[in-house]
């Protein structure tokens, strides 16, 4: 196949483009499981669709490609534009065009015997005018109707067709600021497309933009979710193994402090309520209606007053731990309760004293904490947990840390 | 299904080069620009041809084409049911303009499908009438590029007036909370629920340049990722929104750069410290110095009262 801008399969760019944005280290070598063709033919389209944003760096051992975005001063997420880039036929948009031509009115229904003869008349002012049979015109009139933007009707035996009903869209501002921060924000940004080009108002800071290569899997999590379904998916793990799962969606947490998106559901296998990370998930497809899907979320809401994370089990034999530190403060540093207060999730604050405040929890995995912990660092007057390795590791790791910038280390018992 | 042609940018490109063709024929050179324009890079390799040589017939050689009305499409399923997910977001009050009804679909997902679990607690008041008539009014300005009076409740309940010309409104998804971007105050960013008054001012502001303004806050910090407990992965994810670039090192860990604004160091320094010894500050030594210093001031809290 030559080459083209256009795709056919969103899984394989999505990885390739992961990996550009994300980690953007690796060498045209290191694609091992792909071809060099594949990785070539790869680069240059994200090259031609986000050419402002590539990068190129040579070392002496290799050419690293990556991509690099200040998201705080993007006005709309660049990775969208490969959700623009699916491959069609020449029949495909000519047909398209034409047909919504001559349905260019909701008012005008047509039925296929009728279309055929004015689809022929575009063609006439061609040497070679292209042919379509009935069955194409069918087929692709059935797909949009699936889409929704053609109606059918049936009057006596056959098949009218019309298009939709026109709608007038809401204001630019609010489709440039829900396609920046809404779940699958990319339908949003096929709706700019539709007005004319401006700027948008709004800059978004803390913005983690990777999600939206999980845009397909998430719409059909929540597809399933809506009509209470099961799904079959592929899950892909961090060591590269893959598994066919079957779960009940529950529910979609998302982290705007780690940029990543969990799908919290029972899993089948497991037969457990467990945390599956969104962009580990590909091949989603619907399954059975689950007759115990609202009793399986009101389980996982009862589990929510333990979860800090996305973590849902504790250790064997312990269903949870109750974790705490406390925090000293001066009298002028009212921001750090403020902070403790504002940061603390399923947590609670106490103030045991002045100048105190005291963080508890009770938790499946009090791992999970430790990195908010570790923003407190020099101010924890007490650190406590019920299960005494995660204390001692927490001071190993203060122990370790100190070390690693020469910081007194034998202090630290 | 969202990988369609149907939002594909050729769908896109052709129908403006066919909108404008239904007025007259293209004159030379059109097709060209208007592909360059809405098109991908190298997008004009394959639609002016289809289009000039008849893959797609759609435009005669001339310029013209047999289409009688500018191309459109009606909404899609899929659109409609985002835009009513949309519609129950409390946050689209703050849009003076209305989401349409659509009886005919389901919500694509509901707020209780989705659970943003580590958003600070105290967000901006999205549904306080004052809060969405001070966001319109905003809005409007940095649309008309108006200058507007300020009156900010700041510390300690002190209430202070700003002449501001408004540029842009940011919202930290982190922080759940709104900041106006402007010309004419200290630090050229005022939080929105801070603001209790606004109203149109006479006097003059100069805009400020914000990329020069940007450029000029930019630092760069260099680090060193081990990549114990996935944090190689965990990390580059977590830096993902900033302009960052990664490479390996011969010893298998990674050196990281990033760069980030003057005003961030301090939050920056804590989302470092959040990773432990997995990840070491290597420039500027300034920012190492200020890990250091917390450190040093952990360590004698440890003395003081021993172990936390």
């Amino acid at each position: 196949m030559p080459y083209s801008e256009l795709i056919k399969n969103f899984e394989r760019i999505r990885d390739y483009m992961r990996e550009f944005y994300v980690y953007g280290f690796k060498s045209r070598s290191e694609y091992t499981q792909k071809s060099a063709r594949s990785y070539d033919d790869e680069r240059r389209r994200i090259e031609s669709w986000l050419g402002d944003y590539m990068h190129f760096r040579i070392s002496s051992e290799a050419k690293n490609v990556f991509l690099s975005i200040d998201s705080r001063l993007t006005q709309h997420n660049p990775l969208y534009q490969a959700w623009k880039a699916k491959s069609f036929t020449d029949k495909d948009i000519t047909l398209h065009f034409i047909l919504f031509d001559i349905l260019h009115d909701p008012k005008i229904a047509l039925n296929i015997y009728t279309l055929i003869p004015r689809i022929d008349e575009y063609f006439e002012r061609f040497d070679t005018p292209m042919v379509f049979d009935l069955s194409t015109i069918r087929k692709k009139l059935k797909e949009y109707t699936e889409e929704g933007i053609i109606r059918a009707e049936k009057r006596g035996k056959i098949l009218y067709y019309r298009r939709a009903e026109s709608t007038v869209l809401p204001s630019d501002e609010l489709l440039d600021f829900f396609s920046e921060t809404a779940p699958c924000g990319v339908v949003g940004s096929f709706l700019l497309d539709k007005k004319a080009p401006h700027d948008s108002l709004f800059a978004f800071k803390h913005h983690y933009i990777t999600a939206a290569l999980d845009s397909e899997v998430l719409a059909g999590i929540f597809d399933a979710m809506g009509e209470k379904r099961s799904i079959r998916i592929e899950n892909h793990g961090r060591r590269g193994q893959t598994q066919t799962l079957r779960a009940v969606p529950l529910e979609v947490r998302i982290s705007v402090r780690s940029g990543r998106q969990y799908l919290m559901a029972y899993v089948q296998e497991y037969a457990r309520i467990t945390s599956l990370r969104i962009d580990g998930i590909s091949n989603v497809k619907a399954g059975e209606v689950i007759p115990d899907f609202d009793a399986l979320r009101v389980r996982l809401r009862g589990m929510e007053a333990h979860i800090w994370g996305v973590s849902t089990r504790g250790r064997p034999g312990r269903e949870t731990e109750t974790i705490s530190f406390t925090v000293c403060y001066r009298e002028d540093e009212p921001y750090i309760p403020q902070r403790l207060a504002r940061e603390k999730r399923i947590g609670r604050v106490d103030h045991p004293g002045p100048g105190l405040c005291c963080f508890s929890a009770e938790v499946y995995d009090p791992l999970e904490l430790f990195p908010w912990i570790r923003t407190f660092l020099c101010r924890i007057t007490e650190f406590r947990c019920s299960d005494p390795e995660i204390e001692r590791r927490f001071f190993s790791d203060l122990k370790e840390l100190c070390a690693l910038y020469g910081v007194d280390e034998e202090a630290v018992t | 299904m969202i990988f369609s042609e149907l939002y594909g940018v050729y769908y896109n490109t052709v129908a403006r080069v066919l909108e404008r063709a239904v007025q007259s024929p293209l004159k030379a050179g059109e097709l060209r620009r208007i592909i360059y324009e809405t098109a991908f890079a190298e997008s004009a390799l394959k639609i002016e041809p289809a289009l000039k040589e008849g893959a797609w017939q759609l435009l005669s050689p001339d310029g013209s084409t047999a289409l009688h009305y500018a191309p459109s499409m009606p909404l899609t399923t899929l659109q409609k049911r985002w835009l009513k997910s949309i519609s129950l977001d409390p946050r689209v009050r703050l849009f003076d303009t209305s989401v349409p009804d659509f009886e005919d679909v389901e919500p694509l997902f509901r707020p209780e499908d989705v659970c943003v679990f580590d958003r600070n607690l105290d967000g901006d008041p999205f549904e306080d009438e004052g809060y969405i008539e001070r966001f319109r009014i905003l809005l409007r300005a940095i649309r008309a590029g108006e200058t507007l009076r300020l009156e900010v409740r700041g510390r300690g309940d002190r209430t202070v007036t700003l002449h501001v010309l408004p540029q842009k409104l940011e919202y930290s998804e982190k922080d759940d909370k709104f900041r106006l971007i402007c010309s004419g105050s200290a630090h050229g960013l005022v939080n929105l629920a801070r603001i209790v008054c606004c109203a149109p001012s006479d006097r003059e502001v100069e805009r400020e340049d914000l990329d020069a303004r940007a450029k000029e806050r930019r630092r760069r910090l260099v680090l060193t990722l081990d990549d114990r407990r996935n944090a190689l992965e965990r990390a580059l994810l977590h830096f993902a929104h900033f302009q960052k670039r990664a490479e390996q090192l011969n010893d298998g860990r990674c050196r990281v750069t990033i760069f980030y604004d003057a005003d961030d160091e301090n939050e920056l320094v804590i989302r470092v410290l959040a990773f432990g010894p997995m990840i070491r500050v290597e420039e500027p030594e300034a920012f190492a110095g200020k890990i250091r210093d917390r450190l040093r001031r952990q360590l004698r809290l440890i003395h003081q009262r021993g172990k936390p």
